[in-house]
């Protein structure tokens, strides 16, 4: 039992990332209508942004987070500009060259991250951001202060971008570009200027996420992003493409059933399983479990 | 509502002013040099056909394409070419045709956009909407798709008006509603209109609007071809034979 809910906890900590990372993508699918493929890779770029602030201050955790937020903040707005100018259509998702350009960012990330940042090894935030100490053991499986803190930091952050695309003023307009940019235009809401604000809430998020990311896993590799990039689009696919409820759903539930499978099956099956079920979901439910909403 | 609510005109001068717009989707010219004119606390209507460019008029107006020529005057500022935005800050607003609300959202949300650039006032302007459509409240957390069309025009025309505007455009409301709900839209624009809205107003259905509008234009391929008080237009025999099916 106690290893039962051990991973629950790493599932939930781990099934927010997802979400804020769906729910990130399909910020940029639906408002800013581009396919960003590679904004995981943004995401584990940020991470060595961080690992290489902390390195120069000693493992200042602040430093580290500040670095991260800003370096997704501004690999964003970098790409918005780019993107605007490649979308041939601008009132809907342009899939062909927003995807390209995305793909094209997401492999010169990969390629900078092994070569240009600690030889191409992986990255440690072992003993920093991490967290000392573990909370409870069980055999094999822990929850560390660290993994313990990005579940609760992940809830947080997950419940306030729900509040804010469903309560707030700019989530209206969010959500009325996503739901019918026309009409949007109609009733006056500015797309070009609401599009950039879902390009710097989605850099906002990204660092926070890689924060999150680096507390859980405790490290990085020049592979994770595209290895994330996969299964975020695979969770916005299942849950139904620009689905904020349905990324919300599918992501949590992703997470907890890697993790307990992780914890109950011996070797790194829990990927393969993942996509072993999403396959059958997809081909039961080909717009997903919640449906399109694009 | 007070009067004194409504963002005054300046005065002496017409509310909107539009002088020889033309503009063109591509190599269509959808206006072809249309003059026409809102005063403060007018209904005119627009008649016209399908393809006669009453959109096209509206839409332009209000910023959301460019004019090829000619001059849009609106409380006395040169508006063309500005964008719809800032139009809708300044106090223009579009009833989209075909109850244009957002269906998937709720009743409150669809509100609360129409004051995305008033959001200081909206309390007081949910309690006047309230007040003129109490429907409106009770299904407020509803999602829009599930309202009648009646209801969703009226939501459409709610919404308008969270803006504060000082010239509501509606395009085209009868359109697809059965006659019955059609006399209740006319109803609630000529109530509007008694509490101190200026509108101007794309129609088909040209008998309902010339008994509800003062003035009216007719819009034939681009191009104004007939204009006058609505009671003129309404006699009119061309008119009559076109658009009246007389």
């Amino acid at each position: 039992m106690q290893v039962f809910i051990a991973q629950v906890i790493n599932g939930l900590s781990l099934g927010s990332i997802y979400v804020l990372l769906v729910t990130g993508f399909n910020l940029l699918l639906l408002v800013a209508m581009i396919i960003h493929f590679s904004y995981p890779q943004v995401v584990v770029f940020s991470m060595y942004i961080a690992w290489l602030a902390m390195k120069f201050t000693g493992g200042n955790v602040v430093v580290g987070i500040l670095a991260a937020v800003a370096s997704s903040i501004l690999l964003n707005l970098l790409s918005a500009p780019l993107f605007q100018k490649v979308m041939k259509k601008r009132d809907e998702v342009d899939i062909n060259s927003t995807m390209v350009l995305s793909m094209g960012i997401g492999m010169i990330i990969t390629d900078v991250l092994s070569h240009s940042f600690n030889k191409g090894f992986p990255i440690s935030f072992a003993g920093t951001l991490e967290g000392n100490g573990t909370l409870f053991g069980s055999g094999l499986i822990s929850v560390s202060g660290g993994q313990a803190v990005s579940l609760a930091v992940g809830i947080i952050v997950v419940s306030a971008l729900f509040l804010l695309l469903y309560k707030s003023r700019a989530g209206r307009a969010f959500r009325a570009i996503a739901e019918d940019p026309n009409g949007a235009r109609l009733v006056g809401i500015p797309i070009v200027s609401t599009g950039f604000a879902s390009y710097a809430l989605t850099g906002v998020l990204g660092g926070v996420i890689a924060v999150l990311l680096a507390m859980l896993l405790g490290s990085a590799s020049p592979g994770l992003g595209e290895q994330v990039a996969h299964k975020v689009l695979a969770v916005s696919i299942i849950a139904g493409l620009g689905n904020l409820v349905g990324g919300l759903v599918v992501g949590l539930a992703l997470g907890i059933l890697e993790a307990v499978c992780q914890g109950y099956i011996s070797g790194s099956w829990s990927n393969a399983i993942a996509f072993v079920i999403m396959l059958v979901v997809i081909l039961v439910k080909p717009k997903g479990l919640f449906g399109i909403k694009l | 509502m007070a009067p004194s609510d409504v963002k005054p005109a300046v005065p002496g001068e017409s509310l909107l002013a539009v002088e020889n717009l033309s503009m063109s989707y591509g190599h269509i010219n959808a206006l072809k040099g249309v003059s026409i004119e809102v005063h403060p606390g007018e209904i005119v209507v627009l008649i016209g056909a399908n393809g006669a460019g009453k959109t096209s008029l509206l839409e332009t107006i209000l910023g959301i394409y460019a004019p090829a020529a000619g001059t849009v005057r609106f409380r006395g500022n040169a508006i063309g070419g500005i964008s719809a935005d800032r139009n809708v800050r300044g106090g223009l607003c579009l009833v989209p045709e075909g109850r244009g609300v957002f269906a998937g959202m709720s009743v409150l949300d669809n509100l609360l956009l129409g004051a995305h650039h008033n959001m200081r006032n909206v309390k007081k302007n949910l309690q006047r909407v309230y007040g003129w459509f109490p429907i409106l409240e009770q299904r407020g957390a509803q999602i829009a798709r599930t309202l009648s069309g009646g209801e969703r025009q009226m939501l459409a025309i709610a919404r308008a008006l969270m803006s504060n505007p000082s010239l509501i455009m509606v395009d085209e409301p009868s359109i697809g509603l059965a006659p019955i709900v059609v006399n209740g839209i006319f109803e609630i624009l000529s109530m509007l209109n008694r509490e101190g809205y200026a509108i101007l107003l794309s129609e088909q259905n040209a008998y309902k609007a010339l008994h509800c509008a003062h003035r009216g234009y007719v819009l034939e391929t681009g191009a104004v071809t007939l204009q006058g008080s609505a009671k003129e237009l309404l006699a009119d025999p061309a008119v009559r034979e076109a658009y009246l099916g007389a």
